[in-house]
């Protein structure tokens, strides 16, 4: 991402609080009259130092941690940090156990790309249809909640397999569940195609050619609507994706409008996959023993978050806590992506273009800091935890 | 392409600048290289287009103690650039001592690196010379200069992080 010049231009900062989204992030455009010349992105508002904080807890503890990572897509970042160490453990999870962690993956990703309509839908001033998905969601929230008892942090993973299982009656939850929500994309795909108020808004704004796509680095939909076949579930299967292949879902327009129907068609094909885990659900254990101290060495661990591919680098140097853990998140990749697309466009199509990539804040940013009036300082976890009892008494 | 396939063509294209290759996974080739050599591997993988630029690790390995009279040595850091193709997986390793912790930028080649150099940039203290925008991506504006929080001498108290006292 090239910083734009600005010199001389008016310069429209939007942020940190409220960027078009509930999460802060700063972005700068220089604008001639109503159009974008140049964009400039700060983050770090939500910075929480996960990766530093990885280094002192241990490995079991760092599930529970850097699924903290994200509020939207915890349960992959869990799964990609229990592959990595597994790999490098030399252990394998049992199939029950991989076919229940798809299975999760899958509904967040359900769970993801319906959030992601209703805040792009809002941003678009098409309130019906943001509070419409967003009833709708709470299907696939609910669902969640049953299998795993949290809504959010769904806690599914351990290291060596799983602590959740599923019997007749859940499984049936879950099917019921997927036949409303199937009919409901079938809806959303036919407003989202046809309405012309909704397709004044999207179609042909920020269009990113594939090329433009491959160069800025962008992942995930965001990637797969411009055309580039990029899906880690399908080029390096993990999990159960062997067992349960996904299909590999693009559009070639490349603009909002093609973002939306692949996200909704992916959606689409989550619920086939769901209904095939379910029908061939394997048998056996849940969970295999993984030792305390994991034996040395470095492993890559790539997952594709419902925002694109999720990478983790862990590095172990014998102990039972990682030397180093490096989290690269999909929305840090498609930041580019905005700022250069910007250029051109009116500044009334800037939220519907950052709502676009689907950007997660806290994703990116990993450091509690506190700044009140009189004073600004960092505060230790032991201080922040004993401010929380306190305000909460 | 299938992962072999993929890693046979990068060891190819890379094996003139590497010093080193290892294959620590079977997805994965691992080549060190010295620091000047990087944008002519870089640029080779572009012209055969091998792969994208997927993330920047950096990794910090300070001194080891030394015993009583032995003269110390100096840490290094060290900065991998994955390369990812499919299922494939190829790594650049630079080591860099701490005296000349210095990379070029390769945003010349990949302008997407740029958040990946800013982030190293104010975690690690690499100085990546010739980055469009080197300005704080994350950290704070009040953060002190030189503190450089994923260096292992920088502490971590009661679980979380605090920035060394200021003299």
């Amino acid at each position: 991402m090239e910083k734009q010049d600005s010199n001389g231009k008016f310069i429209v900062p939007i942020g940190p609080q409220h960027p078009a989204l509930k999460e802060p992030g700063h972005f700068e455009f220089a604008v001639e009259g109503e159009i974008v010349t140049g964009a400039a992105v700060r983050l770090g508002y939500v910075h929480r130092g996960i990766e530093k904080g990885a280094e002192a807890r241990n490995w079991t503890q760092n599930i529970y941690l850097l699924e903290r990572v994200c509020g939207i897509c915890s349960h992959i970042h869990a799964t990609a940090y229990t592959l990595g160490v597994e790999k490098l453990a030399n252990v394998v999870a049992p199939p029950r156990a991989q076919a229940i962690r798809t299975l999760v993956a899958e509904l967040e990703r359900i769970h993801s790309h319906l959030l992601w309509l209703g805040v792009a839908a809002h941003e678009g001033g098409f309130d019906t249809l943001f509070m419409f998905s967003w009833r709708d969601r709470e299907t696939v929230m609910d669902l969640l909640e049953m299998i795993t008892g949290n809504r959010v942090h769904y806690s599914t993973n351990i290291l060596g397999g799983v602590k959740i299982d599923l019997d007749d009656e859940k499984i049936t939850a879950i099917r019921k569940g997927l036949d409303f929500l199937e009919e409901r994309t079938h809806h959303y795909l036919k407003v989202i195609n046809t309405d012309e108020t909704f397709l004044g808004r999207t179609r042909d704004v920020g269009t990113m050619s594939r090329q433009q796509a491959e160069e800025l680095g962008a992942v995930g939909p965001t990637a797969r609507a411009s055309g580039v076949p990029r899906d880690l579930r399908v080029e390096a299967p993990y999990a159960g994706y062997h067992e349960f292949p996904v299909r590999l879902i693009t559009a070639t327009e490349g603009d909002l409008h093609a973002r939306f129907v692949v996200r909704m068609n992916e959606c689409l094909d989550c619920y086939r996959v769901i209904r095939e885990i379910l029908d061939r659900l394997p048998g056996g254990e849940l969970a295999t023993r993984v030792p305390r101290r994991i034996p040395e060495g470095e492993t890559i661990s790539r997952v594709e978050a419902p925002r694109g591919e999720l990478v983790y680098f862990i590095k172990s140097t014998g102990g039972d806590k990682p030397d180093r853990i490096k989290v690269r998140t999909p929305s840090l990749c498609n930041w580019g992506t905005v700022t250069s697309v910007a250029v051109g466009h009116k500044l009334a199509d800037m939220p519907m273009l950052l709502a676009g990539i689907d950007p997660c804040f806290s994703c990116n940013d990993r450091m509690v800091r506190v700044n009140r009036p009189d004073q600004s300082q960092t505060w230790s976890w032991e201080n922040l935890r004993q401010y929380g009892i306190e305000y909460y008494r | 392409m299938d992962t072999e396939a993929a890693l046979q063509t990068v060891e190819q294209l890379l094996k003139e600048y590497a010093t080193e290759v290892k294959q620590p996974e079977q997805n994965r080739l691992d080549f060190s290289i010295s620091v000047e050599n990087l944008l002519e591997a870089i640029k080779t993988l572009k012209a055969n287009q091998w792969g994208y630029l997927s993330f920047i690790t950096g990794l910090d390995h300070p001194a080891p103690l030394t015993a009583e009279g032995e003269a110390p040595t100096e840490g290094n850091l060290e900065v991998l650039y994955h390369f990812a193709q499919g299922a494939a997986v190829a790594t650049l390793r630079i080591s860099l001592p701490y005296s000349k912790a210095e990379v070029p930028s390769v945003c010349g080649l990949i302008p997407s690196a740029s958040l990946y150099e800013r982030e190293l940039m104010e975690m690690f203290g690499v100085n990546v010379v010739g980055t469009p925008d080197p300005r704080r991506l994350l950290l704070p504006d009040d953060w002190p200069e030189g503190v450089y929080p994923l260096r292992k001498s920088y502490q971590m108290v009661g679980g979380a992080a605090e920035p060394p006292v200021e003299t």
